[in-house]
This record gives C-alpha cells, sequence and structure tokens, in this order.
C-alpha cells in the first residue's frame, strides 16, 4: 500500500502576478482555503499516511500557513531552483524508498480518484482528465489504457485527455530523472514520455474532478465551484435584524451588524466586521480581518485576509488582494470580455470584474472596467476609471 | 527554568520520560536523568545531551517514573549534581525546581542524623528530609518534609515501595497535572505531556497531589481534600515545531502577523469604535489610577518601557518601569498606583516576586501574560491575554510584539476612559492598527535585503543601536536580540546620550543602527547620524519607506512601512529581529537554544 505522496509547492505561478508576487501560486485563496490545503485534504482523506512537499518560491508562506495541520506527517524539502517538475521531483529522493504517488500542489483534485491511483496494480500510472481545450495542458494519448504518447502544450487543440500530473511511480523512477535531467529536460512529462518510449507501460485512470488555476480570473470561477463544498457553520455575533439563507460559513470573532443580507453560499473568515446593511451575495468568499462597510455590496468575488472595504461599494466577480483600502463609492464593472495578458487576448466566456493585488489604496468613487488587471500596492486618487491594466506599484493620479 | 516530568500508566514510562524531556529541552539545560520503578528504583543520569541519558537507560518494562532536565543554580555541572536525588536506602527519588533557602542549615542537621549527602545541590536535601520521615505513607512524608522547607518549590516524587504513585508539590515554582485514560502526568509546564494528553488541572501554591494510572487526588497544605477543575488546552504539540523552518525563533518571527490580528481580534470593533477587555481589567483600568508601575524582566522589561512611551504619550499618567528583581527590594509604592506585570510566561520567579510585593502594598496589579492558568494570572487581580501562542525560541520575538500592542490598546482605553482622546482619534488609531499586521508581512518580504545588511554586521566586535523617544527602548531590544543569539557584544543607546560618554567607543570597526522616525525626533537623529559618521563608523538607517533623503546620511538602509505614525514600533522590531537572526544565522549559532541562557526563568 502507498504510504507517501510527494507534492510539488516550488513553483511561482507567473502568469497569476499580481497575486503570487507575495504567495506562491499553492497558496492562493479558494473558499478561504489555500489550493494547496485542498490537495492535503483529499491526499490524507485517500489514505497517506505521509506528505513531502517540494518548496522553493516563497516557501515561508506555505510553512507558516500549515504550522497547524493536523493528523498527518508534512516534510518540507527546497528546491532552491525552480527548474522544472522533474527536477523538484529529483528533490526528494533520498525521502523516497517504496512506490509513492505525487501531484501539484496547485491543482485541486478528489479523495477518491487519489485512493483510486494508490489502489492500482501497476508499476506506473497516471490520473487524466478530459478536457475540452487540451492544448493549454500536457495532451496524452491512449492506447489499451496505457499512454502512447505525451505532447506537451501542443499548437493546436489535438486529443482528447490531458494530464493532471499526478502519477504513481516507482522509486526506479528516479534514476531515469537523474538520466534525463543529465540530458536537458527537466519536465516530468519528458520523463514519462522517455520511459515510454523505453517500452514500460504506463497505465490511464480517468480522474472524477480535477481544476487547475492558469489566470488570475480562474480564482473566481474555481472559488464559485469550491465554496459549494465547505459546510456551513456560524460562529461570532450576529446581531438582530440580519437576514442570512443558503449555506453561509462565519468565522470567529467576526460581527455581522443589523441589516444585512446574505445569501450563501458565503464564507466569511475570522475577525472580520461586515454591514450594517451591507449585502454579501452567493459565491463570494471573505477572508480574514476584512472590514465592509455600511451598503456595500458583494457578489462571486473572492475578498482576500485585512481588506477594509468603505460604504457604498459594488464589487462583483472580482478578486481584490490582501491588505486593500478601498474608499467609497468604489464600483467595479462586470461582464464578458477581452483580457490583455503578457501581451495575449484572451476572450473570456464569463463576466469578469476587477483583478486587485495587494495592498492597494483605493480612494472614493473609483470605478475599474471589466476583465483589468491593477497590480500589488497601487494608489489610485479620487474618482478616476480605470480603463487598463496598472502595473504593481503605480500611482494614479 | 529546569524541566520536571513525571509519568505512570500503561506505556513504557522509559519513552515517556525521554520524549517529554526532549520537549522541555527549549527550557535549556546542561544535565537530565530519569528514575524509573521497575520492581526496584532505577535511575539514569548524565550531564549535556538527553541523548547521553537515552543511550544509557537499559529497556525497562516499568510504567511509573520521574524525569528532570538541570539548569544550574547551586553546585556545578556535573553527574552526582544531576537530578533525581536519591534518599540514602535508594528507594525514594525526587525532582526539583526551584531554591530552597535553608538547605545548609537542613544538610547540617540531616547529616547529623546519619543522612550521606552525594551532591552539592539545594535539592538533595529534600529526598533525605522525605526519607527521615517515611513510614510508608509518601505523601503524608512529604507534607511533614516541606513544612521545613523555605524556598521555592516544585517538587515530584516515587518511592520503591509504593510503586505506580506520585506525589507532587508546588509552591511559588510551577506543576501542571496532564489528566489521561488508564495514564496520568505531571509536568513542569503543558509541553511536557500535551504529545499524550490535552487535559489539565493546575496547581496553586501549596497544594499537593497524589497520582496513579487511575486517580488524581489534590490536597491544601492542611492535607484537605479539593476538587479541581479539569481544563482543555486547545493548542496542539504540532504548534510547538518547527513546520520546516531551520529554526523556531524564525518561524516565530514568521507568526507575527497572525499573533498581533490575535491581540486585536475580539477586542477592537472600528464599527462600534470600541475596545474591549474582560471585565476585571475594564474596572481596574475605568478605577481612579494616578500613576502606573509596569515591572518586568528581560525583552518583556523593553515592552515595558515602550508601554511608558505609548501611555504617557496619550494619557499624561505617569509611568515608572521597573526591572522586577529591584522593584521588589526598592523603589517607590503608592496605593493609587496601578501595577502592571509583564511576563510572557507567566512563571517569572522575579516578576511574581514583584507582583505579590505590589499586592502587599496595596497596589492594583494587572498581567500582561501569555500563559492561561499561570500564576501569574492567578495572583493579579486582573490580566490580559497576550494570545501568542507557544514561543519555544529562547529569544522572545513574537511575545514582544503582540505586548507592545497589548500595551498599546491598554493606553488607548484609558485614554477614551479620561475623555483624552474622541471617537475620531479613536477610529484613526483602530484603522491604522489594522494595517500593523500588513506592515509586518511587508517586512517579512523584505528579508533579502535584511540578509545583504546581516552580512556587513557578522563580523564585527561590537555593534551600537541608536534611537529618540519610543525608539530607544527598540535600539535596546534589538541590541538585546543581536547579543543574545549572535554573541556579539552589542548595545541600546537613547541616541542624544552618545555624545555623553559611549562616542569613546565609536571606531570604524563598530557599525551603528540607528532608527530613524519621521517624527519631532527626525531633524535630531539626522544630526546624530552626522555626528557618528565624522567618526568613521558606518552607519545602518532603518528608516521609513517615504523617507527619500535618508540615503545621503546613511550608509545602509533598511525600510519599514507605516501608516500615519500608529505604532511604527511593530514593523521596525520585526526588522530588527530578522536582522539579528540573519546574523547570528551567518556566525551560526545555535539560535533557539543560546548558550547559558533559559526561555523562561524560575529562579530569582
Amino acid at each position: 500500500m502507498i504510504k507517501k505522496a510527494v507534492i510539488l509547492a516550488a513553483g511561482e505561478g507567473k502568469r497569476l502576478r499580481p497575486f503570487t508576487e507575495t504567495m506562491p501560486k499553492v497558496m492562493l485563496p479558494v473558499a478561504n482555503k489555500p489550493l494547496l490545503e485542498y490537495v492535503f485534504d483529499a491526499t490524507r482523506k485517500s489514505g497517506i499516511e505521509e506528505i513531502i512537499v517540494v518548496v522553493g518560491y516563497k516557501k515561508e508562506v506555505i510553512m507558516e500557513h500549515f504550522k497547524d495541520y493536523k493528523n498527518i506527517k508534512i516534510t518540507y524539502v527546497t528546491q532552491d531552483r525552480q527548474l522544472g517538475t522533474a527536477h523538484a521531483l529529483l528533490q526528494v529522493k533520498k525521502h523516497i524508498k517504496d512506490p509513492f504517488i505525487v501531484l501539484a500542489g496547485d491543482n485541486i483534485i478528489d479523495a477518491g480518484s487519489i485512493s483510486k491511483l494508490i489502489k492500482d496494480q501497476s508499476e506506473y500510472a497516471l490520473l487524466i482528465k478530459e478536457h475540452p481545450h487540451p492544448s493549454k495542458y500536457g495532451v496524452v494519448f491512449v492506447e489499451n489504457r496505457n499512454i502512447s504518447r505525451i505532447v506537451e502544450k501542443p499548437k493546436e487543440d489535438i486529443g482528447k485527455y490531458i494530464s493532471t500530473g499526478i502519477y504513481k511511480l516507482p522509486p526506479s523512477v528516479f534514476n531515469d530523472i537523474e538520466r534525463c535531467t543529465s540530458e536537458g529536460a527537466h519536465a516530468l512529462s519528458s520523463v514519462i514520455q522517455s520511459l515510454i518510449e523505453k517500452g514500460k507501460h504506463i497505465n490511464t485512470l480517468l480522474a472524477k474532478s480535477w481544476m487547475d488555476i492558469v489566470y488570475p480570473w480562474d480564482l473566481i470561477t474555481v472559488n464559485e465551484a469550491m465554496i459549494q463544498t465547505t459546510s456551513e457553520h456560524t460562529s461570532g455575533t450576529i446581531e438582530k435584524g440580519v437576514t442570512i439563507k443558503g449555506p453561509v460559513c462565519i468565522g470567529k470573532d467576526t460581527k455581522i451588524y443589523a441589516g444585512c443580507y446574505i445569501v450563501g453560499p458565503v464564507v466569511i473568515g475570522d475577525g472580520c466586521e461586515i454591514g450594517p446593511h451591507a449585502c454579501i451575495f452567493p459565491s463570494t468568499s471573505i477572508g480574514k480581518n476584512t472590514v465592509v462597510h455600511p451598503f456595500s455590496e458583494i457578489r462571486s468575488s473572492v475578498i482576500m485576509d485585512d481588506v477594509h472595504i468603505a460604504s457604498t461599494a459594488h464589487i462583483s466577480h472580482s478578486v481584490i488582494g490582501k491588505g486593500c483600502i478601498i474608499g467609497d463609492n468604489f464600483s467595479t464593472i462586470s461582464g464578458k470580455t477581452i483580457i490583455e495578458i503578457d501581451n495575449e487576448f484572451k476572450k473570456l466566456e464569463t463576466p469578469i470584474g476587477t483583478m486587485m493585488g495587494e495592498d492597494c489604496i483605493v480612494e472614493s468613487h473609483v470605478v475599474v472596467d471589466p476583465g483589468k488587471i491593477i497590480g500589488r500596492k497601487c494608489k489610485i486618487s479620487p474618482m478616476k476609471q480605470i480603463r487598463k491594466n496598472i502595473p504593481s506599484e503605480s500611482k494614479v493620479m | 527554568m529546569c524541566g520536571i516530568i513525571g509519568y505512570t500508566g500503561y506505556r513504557e514510562a522509559r519513552t515517556v520520560l525521554l520524549d517529554s524531556l526532549k520537549r522541555l529541552d527549549y527550557r535549556g539545560y546542561d544535565s537530565a536523568g530519569v528514575a524509573i520503578i521497575d520492581k526496584k528504583l532505577n535511575i539514569y543520569k548524565e550531564i549535556g545531551e538527553i541523548a547521553n541519558v537515552e543511550k544509557k537507560i537499559p529497556h525497562l518494562k516499568g510504567t511509573t517514573g520521574i524525569g528532570h532536565t538541570r539548569w544550574a543554580t547551586h553546585g556545578g555541572v556535573t553527574k552526582e549534581n544531576a537530578h533525581p536525588h536519591l534518599s540514602c536506602d535508594k528507594k525514594i527519588a525526587i525532582v526539583h525546581n526551584g531554591i530552597i533557602e535553608n538547605h545548609l542549615k537542613l544538610k547540617e542537621e540531616l547529616k547529623k542524623k546519619g543522612h550521606r549527602f552525594l551532591s552539592q545541590t539545594d535539592s538533595e536535601v529534600i529526598a533525605h528530609l522525605i526519607d527521615d520521615v517515611y513510614k510508608g505513607n509518601l505523601e503524608e512524608a512529604i507534607i511533614a518534609a516541606i513544612k521545613k522547607i523555605k524556598g521555592s518549590y516544585s517538587i515530584v516524587a516515587v518511592s520503591q515501595d509504593e510503586p505506580g504513585k506520585i506525589v507532587g508539590v508546588r509552591n511559588e515554582s510551577p506543576l501542571v497535572i496532564g489528566v489521561g485514560d488508564s495514564e496520568n502526568f505531571l509536568g513542569s509546564d503543558i509541553t511536557a505531556f500535551l504529545k499524550y494528553t490535552n487535559r489539565v488541572m493546575f496547581l496553586n501554591d501549596g497544594e499537593l497531589c497524589v497520582i496513579t494510572n487511575n486517580s488524581i487526588h489534590v490536597f491544601d497544605k492542611n492535607k484537605k481534600q479539593i476538587k479541581k477543575k479539569e481544563e482543555l488546552i486547545t493548542w496542539d504539540v504540532t504548534d510547538a515545531e518547527k513546520s520546516g523552518f531551520p529554526h523556531f525563533m524564525l518561524k516565530e518571527i514568521y507568526d507575527q502577523p497572525d499573533t498581533i490580528h490575535h491581540v486585536l481580534r475580539g477586542r477592537i470593533s472600528e464599527m462600534e469604535e470600541t475596545i474591549t477587555f474582560p471585565e476585571p481589567v475594564e474596572k481596574l483600568l475605568k478605577s481612579d489610577i494616578n500613576s502606573i508601575h509596569i515591572v518586568a524582566c528581560g525583552t518583556s522589561f523593553y515592552a515595558g518601557l515602550v508601554g511608558k512611551y505609548l501611555i504617557e504619550q496619550l494619557t499624561n499618567i505617569p509611568v515608572f518601569v521597573e526591572i522586577a528583581s529591584e522593584y521588589r527590594y526598592f523603589g517607590s509604592r503608592n496605593e493609587s498606583s496601578l501595577v502592571i506585570a509583564i511576563t510572557q510566561s507567566g512563571e517569572t520567579a522575579d516578576t511574581l516576586a514583584a507582583l505579590r510585593e505590589a499586592q502587599a502594598s496595596g497596589c492594583r496589579t494587572l498581567v500582561i501574560t501569555n500563559v492561561i492558568g499561570s500564576t501569574a494570572t492567578r495572583l493579579a487581580d486582573g490580566y490580559i491575554l497576550q494570545q501568542s501562542g507557544p514561543e519555544i525560541g529562547v529569544a522572545a520575538t513574537k511575545t514582544f510584539t503582540s505586548q507592545m500592542m497589548v500595551l498599546f490598546l491598554i493606553s488607548l482605553k484609558i485614554a477614551l476612559l479620561q475623555k483624552k482622546i474622541g471617537s475620531d482619534e479613536l477610529y484613526n488609531n483602530l484603522f491604522h492598527l489594522k494595517a500593523i499586521p500588513r506592515h509586518v508581512r511587508d517586512v517579512l518580504e523584505r528579508s533579502n535585503e535584511i540578509i545583504t545588511i546581516a552580512k556587513e554586521l557578522k563580523d564585527a566586535k561590537s555593534v551600537f543601536f541608536i534611537g529618540r523617544g519610543v525608539n530607544y527602548p527598540l535600539s535596546l531590544e534589538g541590541a538585546l536580540k543581536l547579543k543574545e543569539i549572535s554573541y556579539i557584544h552589542a548595545e541600546g543607546f537613547a541616541a542624544g546620550e552618545l555624545k555623553h560618554g559611549p562616542f569613546a567607543l565609536l571606531t570604524k570597526d563598530t557599525p551603528v543602527v540607528a532608527i530613524v522616525t519621521q517624527d519631532e525626533t527626525y531633524e535630531k537623529i539626522l544630526a546624530n547620524i552626522g555626528e557618528i559618521k565624522a567618526r568613521g563608523s558606518p552607519v545602518i538607517a532603518i528608516a521609513e519607506d517615504k523617507d527619500t533623503d535618508i540615503e545621503n546620511h546613511a550608509d545602509f538602509v533598511l525600510r519599514f512601512p507605516v501608516s500615519s505614525h500608529v505604532l511604527p514600533c511593530i514593523p521596525i522590531t520585526v526588522v530588527l529581529q530578522l536582522l539579528a537572526y540573519h546574523v547570528a544565522d551567518l556566525r551560526k549559532c545555535p539560535i533557539d537554544k543560546p548558550r547559558n541562557l533559559a526561555k523562561s526563568v524560575t529562579v530569582e
């Protein structure tokens, strides 16, 4: 029986800037829990007894968060330079003596799929998933349930299945990795491809639910999906005259003042102050120590820790980074739009509002056009309309 | 500072005792030992690491035993002086924390009666005293023995003739019962047995307990049985582990955005514009206060000095900050003054003594501590928990920042009660207070810049820290952190005091760390930096993000963020902590356990 899981959590997630400027991708919050915690939870539920986490970029943020994580042994191994997934895996060589599984720390996966992989009898196995747009991922071609070929990020949409990057592997794989990395191939998929060429059989299993976050706006859709799974419970102080409908989770020492109208699924963290007369609508998560002043409305959004939202704000389909201070009458316009990122244009099929990095200070009456990305530590003067992306640490006068 | 563990149950005592001693090792120790009853009483003790004892113990099946980590106070570090200590017939073993003041006199008396002493410790007297009156019932003998003892102690004892039974007694030294299923524990602190149970009972001074695998009886001085309430400890033992960080100290530094929030959470409300403390504290702060005396030791004392600036700035109540061990014997007493004692562990012997002294003189007392149920919380009229979670690194970090936060809340509360500030000013302060955890995160983000500067300091023989106003106690704390973990000589000075003496020490090899805030002292501290530069000493300035001029004055600059000058001392402290940490790390010092130091100093 497989006891150990290796979780790769060293990467930065450049495409998720500005949110990953101060935390690794795996720590992005979804329904008030970092992505990595979903991976830990699923791994633990599937019967794994020890997790070895490969950390690198901003590793302290991970270690600090999981200092209280219970019931499972966690060992941290550092990858100093983020060269690739195979290189990352190689760092744990001395910790592995038996067959093990490896997962990416930034993909949400269900425990059942991991159990299936653990129980699989073949020496090598991979969880795959059907995907409408496989070209963003490693495309897997399957023959008789075995992989015949992996193609990383093909130019066109070919194939049907993609690799989840979740493998069951024997310890001998480290020799193969060493061989491949010495030849300059640092991705795990290249190592697997070389094993196939050597005639190894790599079994494939279908994953039930698997989610990836690639761009900042993916946070909103993944948040919407995962917030459904959080269980309802309320602590803190809820004043008389608060209306709560549907599953709502309210943290310790949080105060909800009279006249608030909250429609679940909604998650509100510890130590917040909401209202009086604020409206929180479905698929919204609000982090710890956040304040929402009277008459503000928030829907389908991810509001991180320590955010301060003044009165009469309208925030919808948006991501607001840690510690932002948002003045009164702030408004996000949400809509289907074309977003510019990395000099590429992406057409979105769902409405999108503002994506604002950490520690921005936004003064009163600011309006942001759909799909605009505001960097970290920006300062925006009153009465501005934001019509384009703003790089980190800029001032909008 | 010594550690005690007692175990009786169904597991092999050997494993439990060794494991618990290892958990207590953060207190610092120089020798360790265990006594296990396995048919007869078996003793193993060694100087140095706990592993040295572990190597010596054969595989014993015994399920009752006691253990001790010693930090020498009376008598040198030798195998003989390590605990447990034995009676002459080697049937009774004791471990002891504290100091027996009349041990010389007792030793003489016992020697006359024919007792033979093997060690130079005060503790060994206890074993022989018990032996002297032992008639087959350990607790009876201990009650008789402690009547003769003067001093502070927590004692745990076992007897070969009563296997399965452990007796513990405390007076001015901590002892806690751990309640298990078919097993029970005694420990000098909770961490000792937290791996096995989180159900605890706190003993008060003068109380004695008798535990077996399935019973716990607690008695008062007069042997009257008393009922004890069981309490639940909610922090997990993994809290006390490093979670991937190379040192506890670094983990605890990174813990600060959270621990600072814990101070605020549930206490401040932005919407209602209130600060709320527990009822007894509110009552204390509402009462007529003419002056405040803050008593504390070490880093807590520096927090007290910061508190003086914070409270006086907002309230104009005079504040006197006293080193606890000094206050106890000297200094003024005033019934209309409020005495605030600051002790992280709630067990610091000097601070407790000062607290008792203050109460005896009729002062009202308030305690700021991290440990619920600690002696200090039970002594004082009211207490405020700083809620920092366990701090394992010997160098205080997160507990210091939390103490400053608590003191600021106290100053705001008093100012509000005395109508020195209005609701607008309070709102403004609360709003900016909430920004502090973010500022701390921001400083943590910059640790690479701090490492660069640490490289400049690592080979220095001597480093000076200077500041004005509230930055003066911070310079003291910065110097204390550096000296205690990196072993570099460091001193903190009020910047204005430099030319009254310390100037003589400045050379090009003595770097000076200057804390610079853009307040009314700004021009003055720049002038001080100029004077220092003129003597050729390199200057490292710790300055605000917004300060654009500082580069023209200092050789190196470390930055910190601040909003509206509310508590810049918190982010500054984090810069100082990281600086000390990285210097010590570059010098490869044992950061979590500096030589000769212990975490909680329970001797005077």
